[in-house]
């Protein structure tokens, strides 16, 4: 194993065993950088021990004692001193090679997703801390500048450490709400994850999703929320053509990633013997059942219409009226849009648009395409709507060139 | 009859946490008539409960100069979740349309 590899799988490993013996984001990251950093210079020189993160674990947390010893120097008596007395004896009794560590990490998601941090925190601070990712790249990712992101993750890890926030997986009553907000972090980093750019997102939240699923086996949105990202994934590839989107029915399915599918498959199934259906594991359900051919859309209508009852989001409703334009015309999937109330939403205007050119009310689609152009966020998505308001434009050209997005 | 003194401090000042306080103000904590302080943590440690069901929580202090400052409440809790758990508690048996701010209280003293 290079130590890239040791550094991506365990990072968060490491970081949640700190934070739990430390309760300091900050000063855990700091000796954990610091124990990543001794182990670049030795291991190549003196070979990787047997127990890379004992080693790892072990290494930082005597680099945290030594920081704090140094800043109660500084600072005289604090409230560190304590923890520094108990953390001296427990260095002293556990070897380097400690070979059971506890694995925090659902602990350090929990707190990171915390309600009382805003949800853009949550989303950089879960990849900070977890995923390992340098500030730098998360805020390339996030189109933000350095400074502004490196002072909403000091500012978070600092609101962790003085309000208390727990370090700890909450209680039952709890949990359905928390997890909740978990699974909505990791799907918005794999949503943003679909612009591209220098950090993979979707691949780092189905890394994450992956070591929440080993966490916490049984629940089943968990696992649902790992298929859908992996069903989706998996057919990355065909997506694009030309720069342009390209649409499930036109996709090569060649360029589908086999092992990804089955794998996603798999984690599907997995989460249906487990029964009750949350949103996730709807949706996956629904991804599935996209692939195959024919598609079986009054399936797919069916679990749009309990989405749609389960979360009240008129984003279900939107896909409930694409599958009843494929069962009884466009005509009837129109009925619903037009009593959405999703003008903000760009697939709301690109979906009608489509419905509207399908029932043949060409000019009222191409008016529709060129809304979806102006709230178009990519230009994959630019280029596919151009290629559409250009198909549907009224032959005597008198509405002009369509605006540039 | 008692007031509360409340005390706003520029948002720039930071160093708080670490800073003693000064010795001529700290004698002056200790006077018979004054009979409870704290020292809160920075504005950006707040967490504000607003009465929704479920209870809103948004991230950062209550800011809204229409609204007026009320009162306040003094708790002991293990965690910000236990502090939640009480202002939220609070909430469902003051007027409709309070919002709690929770800020962490670096030092004090009531009695």
């Amino acid at each position: 194993m290079t130590l890239e590899v040791v550094f991506r799988d365990q990072w968060g490993r490491v970081l949640s065993t700190l934070v739990g013996i430390l309760g300091d984001i900050e000063l855990a990251e700091e000796a954990a950088a610091d124990a990543f950093a001794v182990a670049a210079e030795r291991w190549p020189r003196d070979g990787e021990p047997a127990n890379p993160t004992g080693w790892l674990v072990t290494t930082a947390r005597n680099r945290a004692i030594d920081q704090l010893r140094r800043r109660q120097v500084l600072a005289g008596k604090t409230t560190l001193l304590a923890r520094d007395l108990e953390l001296g004896q427990s260095a002293a009794a556990a070897g380097p090679d400690a070979a059971t560590i506890p694995d925090e990490r659902l602990e350090l998601i929990f707190t990171c997703c915390h309600p009382a941090l805003a949800r853009d925190t949550q989303v950089a601070l879960t990849l900070r801390t977890l995923g390992g990712l340098t500030t730098d790249e998360i805020a390339a990712a996030f189109l933000v500048p350095f400074d502004t992101m490196s002072k909403r993750l000091t500012r978070a890890k600092r609101k962790i450490r003085d309000a208390r926030i727990p370090f700890a997986v909450p209680p039952d009553h709890q949990l359905p709400d928390r997890l909740s907000a978990v699974l909505a972090v990791l799907y918005l980093i794999f949503t943003q994850g679909w612009g591209g750019g220098r950090v993979d997102l979707a691949a780092e939240a189905i890394r994450l999703g992956r070591a929440l699923a080993e966490l916490m086996p049984d629940e089943p949105e968990v696992l649902g929320l790992l298929a859908l990202m992996l069903l989706h994934d998996a057919r990355r590839a065909a997506r694009l053509r030309d720069g342009r989107i390209v649409l499930l029915d036109d996709q090569d399915r060649t360029l589908w990633a086999t092992r990804e599918l089955e794998e996603g498959r798999e984690v599907l199934r997995q989460a249906m013997i487990r029964g009750r259906r949350g949103p996730y594991l709807i949706q996956a359900a629904i991804a599935d059942l996209h692939l195959h051919v024919p598609r079986d859309w009054p399936q797919i209508a069916a679990l749009y219409r309990t989405l749609a009852a389960l979360t009240r989001s008129p984003l279900a409703e939107l896909n409930l009226a694409v599958a009843i334009a494929e069962i009884d015309g466009p005509a009837a999937g129109l009925a619903i849009p037009d009593r959405l109330d999703l003008a903000h939403y760009r697939y709301f205007h690109s979906t009608r648009a489509e419905l509207l050119r399908r029932a043949g009310r060409t000019g009222e689609a191409h008016d529709a395409y060129r809304t979806a152009l102006e709230l178009a966020r990519t230009e994959p998505e630019r280029n596919f709507l151009a290629d559409r308001i250009a198909e549907t434009a009224p032959p005597d050209a008198a509405r002009g060139p369509a605006r540039p997005g | 009859m008692q007031y509360a003194l409340l005390a706003y401090t520029p948002p720039e000042d930071t160093d708080r946490t670490t800073r003693p306080i000064p010795d001529p103000l700290a004698d002056r904590l200790d006077r018979p008539d004054i009979t409870g302080w704290a020292r809160l943590h920075a504005a950006e440690t707040a967490t504000t409960v607003r009465a929704e069901e479920p209870p809103l929580l948004v991230d950062g202090p209550f800011i809204d100069t229409r609204e007026y400052l009320a009162g306040l409440f003094v708790i002991e809790a293990d965690d910000l979740d236990g502090a939640l758990a009480v202002a939220g508690d609070l909430l469902r048996h003051t007027r409709p349309g309070t919002a709690i701010e929770v800020r962490p209280i670096l030092a004090g003293r009531f009695r």
